[in-house]
């Protein structure tokens, strides 16, 4: 099965409201904050139980190769229960986590942000742009751009992440690690 | 003609002493080694233009015309499998083309074929070849047969794929030598044999390709403080070596340090199912390997295949160093897994390491800040004076009744290392390869 981004889901009687489209919003921000300031713990309650995180690693192809660019079941940057990102984290904070102190200077930049209905009532669609800049040491200095697809649901707590897929541009990661999330 | 087409250029850096800047009786390096750019150009011509080096898994290649772009040194090359044979006629074959970064793998029914957008004399089609070939047959300088991509050789041992481009390389069996013995361990284990879990992640550093291949094939010591956060994440504990009941051995520079501990990498994959994998199958192991050898199977450990193929038993995962320079490397990483395992097993072993050793994964981040700081280090040149030690161990050498190879006690031990840089210098030294001594043990 191959992975299409640009795939357009079918489109229910249910629209988001312009309150829906701001809540949306500032969830994602406050998502890229979170990140920028290093906490996790802040970062994983925006989450539902349930989450998925997947940022597969996009493949080289000749358009009429029948395998895409992304498919399921690859190796991957990150395929993670919401469990198994709190244990990656959680060598963040090790005293002796070397590559971590001094602390990476994040930036995250959230961008083209489109609300639409998903299948399940009380769940949408969201669809936004992430520029990841870090810069570390002196002079290290990483970018890496993506194309998010997050599935928000409302729950008694407010609008929740229940599933993010990341599909990054760079084919090689152009730097020697990703210490972050997207 | 041939040498038109084929000059080899000598490099200024061959008339170095190579076995005095690798001084491996005494155990010291000369750091410019990791810096010089001459030595690094002649590293590309007497290293990777002349071994045996990796290409890709037989899995990667079911059907014919599938193919991958891959690098050898610096060259670009095409590792495909021939679109006219199966299996049985003829083996994949190996090109360097031309124009580099182009192609990916293509796999389907039809199979997707190569694209040479550029070669249209040797790959095109219809009224436009015939048109170029008509142009060219004036041509009085040009003989098709004489040009195009270079056929390299191909050698497979047990699913693995290595290519040469130097005729008179040793075959591949004889350039792995006795270290089949410690290959087995991950390649044999199972009678249905391995694959490789499809995709690869790739990431670049900003270091001297040897440092992370002597991190691989013998540098235990590292272990303990460089990744002590990803142990302790997981552990919740330190991780401590068996002293007594730990090797390193080598063999034509291609080395393993290991534990006989079975599980001891298998546990930082964090899934307990890979572990009770190992235990359940431990005599099955033995009944293909040995009782040794089966507790290697998941044991702690790390590996290179000189110069720059490495893996981890327990964690499965196999990379290579790809030079990009002096000061640079492209790392690819694959999974290895038993191709008969239960799919719940490949899939967590194929979450567990990108957990683990990816650009994300929590022990190689460490690792990566190390490797560019020993290589950065010596833009100095007052850093670049005081040599590199690789004493530990001098005297550790042992006899064993089963393990081939030069042999040594305790993980924690500079010998691989010792053996990795004098095999380098025994290349470099040498102008063909009838001047590469064999590195047997025998006389280490």
């Amino acid at each position: 099965m191959s992975v299409d981004v640009l795939e357009t889901p079918t489109a229910g009687a249910r629209q988001a409201s312009l309150q829906l489209v701001h809540d949306v919003q500032q969830l994602l921000y406050r998502d890229a904050r979170l990140l920028d300031e290093q906490r996790y713990d802040e970062w994983f309650d925006l989450m539902t139980e349930d989450f998925r995180f997947w940022v597969p690693v996009p493949q080289s192809r000749y358009r009429r190769d029948s395998k895409g660019v992304f498919e399921p079941g690859r190796m991957a940057h990150f395929d993670d229960s919401l469990a198994e990102l709190k244990l990656r984290a959680s060598r963040w904070k090790e005293a002796t986590a070397w590559s971590e102190d001094p602390p990476t200077r994040h930036v995250h930049y959230v961008t083209n942000i489109e609300v639409e209905p998903a299948e399940l009532d009380g769940e949408w669609l969201a669809r936004s742009v992430v520029i990841s800049l870090r810069n570390r040491n002196e002079d290290e200095e990483n970018w890496l751009g993506a194309r998010r697809e997050d599935l928000v649901r409302e729950t008694p707590a407010g609008l929740k992440l229940a599933h993010r897929k990341v599909f990054v541009t760079q084919s090689v990661l152009l730097a020697k690690n990703f210490n972050t999330f997207l | 003609m041939a040498d038109t087409l084929q000059a080899r250029h000598a490099s200024p850096a061959a008339d170095l002493d190579f076995h005095r800047l690798v001084d491996v009786d005494n155990g010291w390096i000369d750091r410019r080694i990791f810096w010089d750019e001459g030595i690094y150009q002649l590293e590309l011509e007497r290293i990777f233009a002349r071994c045996w080096v990796f290409v890709g898994h037989q899995s990667q290649f079911a059907e014919p015309g599938d193919f991958v772009t891959t690098y050898i040194g610096q060259d670009a090359v095409i590792a495909a499998k021939d679109r006219k044979g199966g299996r049985q006629r003829l083996p994949e074959f190996l090109l360097a083309p031309r124009e580099p970064g182009v192609f990916r793998r293509g796999r389907q029914h039809p199979p997707v074929h190569l694209q040479l957008p550029r070669l249209g004399l040797w790959a095109g089609r219809g009224p436009a070849r015939a048109h170029e070939e008509e142009q060219y047959s004036k041509c009085a300088t040009f003989d098709k047969s004489k040009l195009g991509l270079h056929r390299a050789r191909v050698g497979i041992y047990k699913g693995l794929v290595f290519a040469t481009f130097d005729p008179d390389a040793p075959s591949l069996d004889d350039y792995l030598g006795d270290y089949r013995y410690y290959l087995d361990v991950l390649l044999d284990n199972d009678a249905g044999g391995t694959e490789f879990i499809e995709g690869n992640v790739k990431s670049r550093l900003g270091c001297n390709w040897k440092f992370a291949a002597e991190n691989f094939v013998g540098d235990a010591y590292h272990a303990g403080w460089t990744h002590a956060s990803a142990a302790a994440a997981i552990f919740k504990k330190d991780v401590k070596v068996n002293v007594e009941r730990s090797y390193q051995a080598n063999i034509n520079g291609h080395g393993t340090e290991f534990g006989l501990d079975l599980i001891g990498n298998a546990m930082g994959l964090a899934e307990p199912e890979v572990v009770e994998y190992l235990k359940e199958n431990e005599a099955r192991f033995a009944e293909r390997l040995g009782k040794l050898r089966s507790r290697m199977v998941g044991g702690m450990s790390s590996s290179n295949v000189f110069p720059n193929l490495a893996y981890l038993t327990g964690f499965n995962t196999w990379r290579t160093w790809t030079p990009k320079g002096p000061h640079e490397i492209e790392l690819h990483t694959w999974v290895l897994v038993n191709k008969d395992m239960p799919d719940r097993l490949k899939e967590a072993y194929r979450r567990g390491v990108s957990r683990t050793f990816s650009p994300t994964g929590m022990f190689e981040s460490d690792d990566g800040e190390n490797w560019e700081h020993c290589t950065r280090s010596n833009a100095g040149v007052v850093t670049r004076r005081q040599k590199l030690h690789y004493g530990l161990g001098m005297d550790s050498k042992i006899e064993h009744e089963e393990f081939p190879g030069a042999v040594y006690k305790v993980q924690l031990n500079d010998a691989n290392q010792r053996a990795f840089y004098q095999r380098w210098a025994d290349l470099m030294s040498a102008a063909s390869w009838a001047e590469v001594p064999a590195r047997t043990g025998a006389d280490q």
